[in-house]
């Protein structure tokens, strides 16, 4: 007998019996931009608000000025980047900014799927994020983002923050592989 | 060594484990902080336990369920019996990888954190088998090098203070002697990993939570060292205990929700990666692991503990892990949650376990799925018992006091001469430590003059 039929029937024979699937309540929540952006802030993200998209373009002007390597579909690029593109280059991305579909008011997450990644290591290898997102798209809480997702997709992530690390002693250190630091920019109504 | 031996060790360092126990409060009233401001959080944990519980009952269906949808989605699917058979698979998966076929110079690993590949010791397989293993979660980095375990599941390194991980990092890599800061620290570990990251044939991840209904997984990571570590890398090997399964998309939510909250006080962690196709021209792979799961599930005053989903909050909140430390476990899962795993793997090495507990309950309590912890803390004392594996010092404490109580006389005799003992010996013969360990770091009462019964009968004499 293999493993996989051997663990199959332990477990039928030691299961206990059947019990009920839960119904999840429909919970509701704050989902204000007021409060996505509260939270966004106390997660070390900062949060900057423009009424269009071509809007985006300004607001990378002024706060990443200094950055060299910026890699994005949304506003103008100086390293191209694809699903393809190889490891020595990705390395180089000082700034990504990328689409993001879904803002959750209750911790500050954002659903970023593969499609917008342009290569799934992007958002990660990056020195810094920028996330794009549509201020309608902001949803109280993590049951509301996953009824509008649906399916997850091949990949995706909800990210919330700048990467971070508390590991020495407790102490809050921003920036430990990931991106070190991370602004949203909300754009419409 | 035993739970009190280990734990006695660390207690000689009196500031060191003030300072343990303060720290991990902290985290404890980070979590209280995260959770008030959700008014359905106790209905969360409810929801959350009847998941975990439904899915347990029919745990044979959904994996097969997950496994289907996993290979639909161009996943390799590999089953374990148990740890050996678990690092076998992995080492297959790295040496048969077309990446990895034919390469000359060493292959490299690089891992996000994964209790179970610990469980397993599959570090030490791989790196006997010629495989680089690098853990790449700062805190798994700071005691590989150090050639410790995790002293705890979420922070493996909270045993460790600053000048502890500036001294090894100065020796490993190449940090100035003394430097401490915490951000300094943390700089140099990022330069050294990114190294690591890019240059990895192959990156292994945990599971925090497997959907069955999409063949899809979850993995949360506050670093990001997840996701950097499969997306550079040609193949992802994802390694899970069979539990981790949920049934569908929407039970994530309640599950995320509860997770981080718990854990560490934060309102999410920073990654929450979901996986379900592999990059074009990658692989990614599956290993469920049994390792005495399916055993537990058939004991059911302890399958509650197959509900956890490792997120420490149990370890944070009780009195007896903050003051002895995650090492004095000696067990890969440490605190309350590992006293009632481990006597399923093995009784006879764990029996002291159970006994590290004051039965206070707050892991209970603190507990996102609703475990009952304390009273399986306390189930597994009577297995203990059951299956001789008390100290004799305790075993026949217990049945000279069982007789005693059942001899009301006998026991109003030894209450007498005790007090009168208490009252007339010195301080010396009854606090001393050989004799009396209750009173090592605590002071008897003035013994009474009189027993409560003695009392009660004076008092209500003439009364109704």
């Amino acid at each position: 007998m293999s493993s996989r039929e051997k663990i199959l029937a332990n477990i039928k024979a030691n299961k206990p019996a059947a019990v009920a699937v839960p119904v999840i309540p429909a919970f509701e929540g704050d989902g204000s931009l007021t409060r996505f952006k509260t939270v966004l802030e106390g997660i070390g993200g900062r949060a900057i608000e423009v009424a269009t998209l071509p809007d985006c373009q300004a607001v990378i002007n002024t706060y990443y000025a200094d950055l060299k390597n910026v890699s994005s579909a949304l506003v103008r690029a100086s390293i191209p980047i694809n699903a393809d593109t190889p490891k020595a280059i990705l390395e180089q991305t000082d700034l990504a900014v990328i689409q993001g579909e879904i803002g959750v008011a209750e911790n500050g997450a954002i659903w970023v799927p593969e499609a917008n990644m342009l290569n799934r290591a992007l958002p990660f290898i990056t020195q810094h994020l920028v996330l794009v997102l549509a201020k309608k798209n902001v949803v109280a809480n993590m049951h509301e983002a996953y009824k509008r997702l649906g399916s997850p997709g091949s990949y995706g992530a909800f990210i919330a923050g700048p990467s971070k690390t508390a590991d020495i002693e407790q102490a809050l250190v921003i920036g430990a592989h990931g991106a070190r630091s991370m602004m949203v920019i909300l754009y419409g109504e | 060594m035993n739970h009190p031996a280990l734990a006695e060790k660390f207690n000689s360092d009196y500031n060191r484990t003030t300072w343990h126990d303060e720290t991990l409060w902290f985290v404890r009233q980070k979590r209280d902080r995260a959770i008030y401001p959700i008014p359905e959080f106790q209905e969360l944990r409810q929801l959350a336990s009847q998941i975990k519980d439904h899915t347990l009952s029919n745990l044979d269906t959904y994996l097969l369920e997950f496994e289907k949808n996993a290979q639909q989605n161009g996943v390799h699917v590999h089953w374990a019996a148990d740890g050996d058979e678990h690092n076998r698979i992995v080492l297959d998966i790295i040496s048969n990888a077309a990446s990895v076929k034919g390469k000359t110079g060493p292959v490299r690993m690089v891992k996000s954190k994964s209790m179970l590949t610990e469980e397993c010791h599959l570090n030490p397989f791989l790196q006997k088998n010629g495989i680089e293993v690098v853990d790449t979660d700062l805190g798994e980095r700071i005691v590989q090098f150090r050639n410790e375990p995790p002293s705890h599941i979420v922070m493996p390194a909270i045993h460790l203070k600053k000048e502890d991980v500036g001294e090894t990092f100065h020796q490993h890599l190449g940090t100035p002697k003394g430097e401490k800061d915490p951000q300094a620290l943390t700089e140099a570990a990022r330069q050294h990993l990114r190294q690591k990251f890019v240059e990895a044939d192959v990156a292994l991840t945990g599971v925090n939570f497997a959907v069955a209904e999409t063949g899809s997984f979850v993995v949360c990571t506050n670093e990001g060292n997840a996701d950097l570590g499969v997306n550079l890398a040609k193949v992802h090997i994802a390694c899970m205990g069979m539990e981790k399964l949920i049934p569908k998309i929407e039970h994530l939510s309640v599950f995320i929700r509860l997770l981080a909250r718990s854990a560490t006080g934060q309102p999410v962690t920073t990654y929450t990666s979901h996986f379900t196709k592999p990059a074009k021209g990658k692989e990614m792979h599956i290993v469920i692991v049994d390792n005495g799961r399916t055993q537990q599930l058939g004991r059911a005053d302890f399958r509650n503990s197959l509900k956890c989903i490792r997120c420490g909050a149990c370890m944070n909140t009780c009195p007896v892990y903050r003051r002895s430390g995650g090492h004095s476990y000696d067990f890969t899962v440490p605190g309350p949650i590992g006293a009632i795993l481990s006597p399923n793997i093995d009784l006879h090495k764990y029996s002291t376990l159970p006994f590290a507990s004051t039965l206070c309950g707050s892991c209970s309590d603190v507990c996102p799925v609703k475990i009952d912890i304390h009273v399986q803390l306390y189930k597994w004392r009577q297995v203990v018992a059951k299956e001789n594996e008390l100290p004799l010092s305790k075993k026949w404490g217990m049945k000279g006091l069982a007789k005693m109580l059942a001899m009301p006389k006998v026991y109003d005799l030894g209450g007498k001469l005790a007090r009168g003992a208490l009252r007339v010996l010195p301080h010396g013969i009854t606090h001393a430590q050989s004799l009396n360990p209750w009173a090592k770091a605590r002071e008897l009462p003035d013994a009474p003059s009189q027993s409560f019964k003695e009392w009660y009968s004076k008092n209500q004499k003439g009364k109704s």
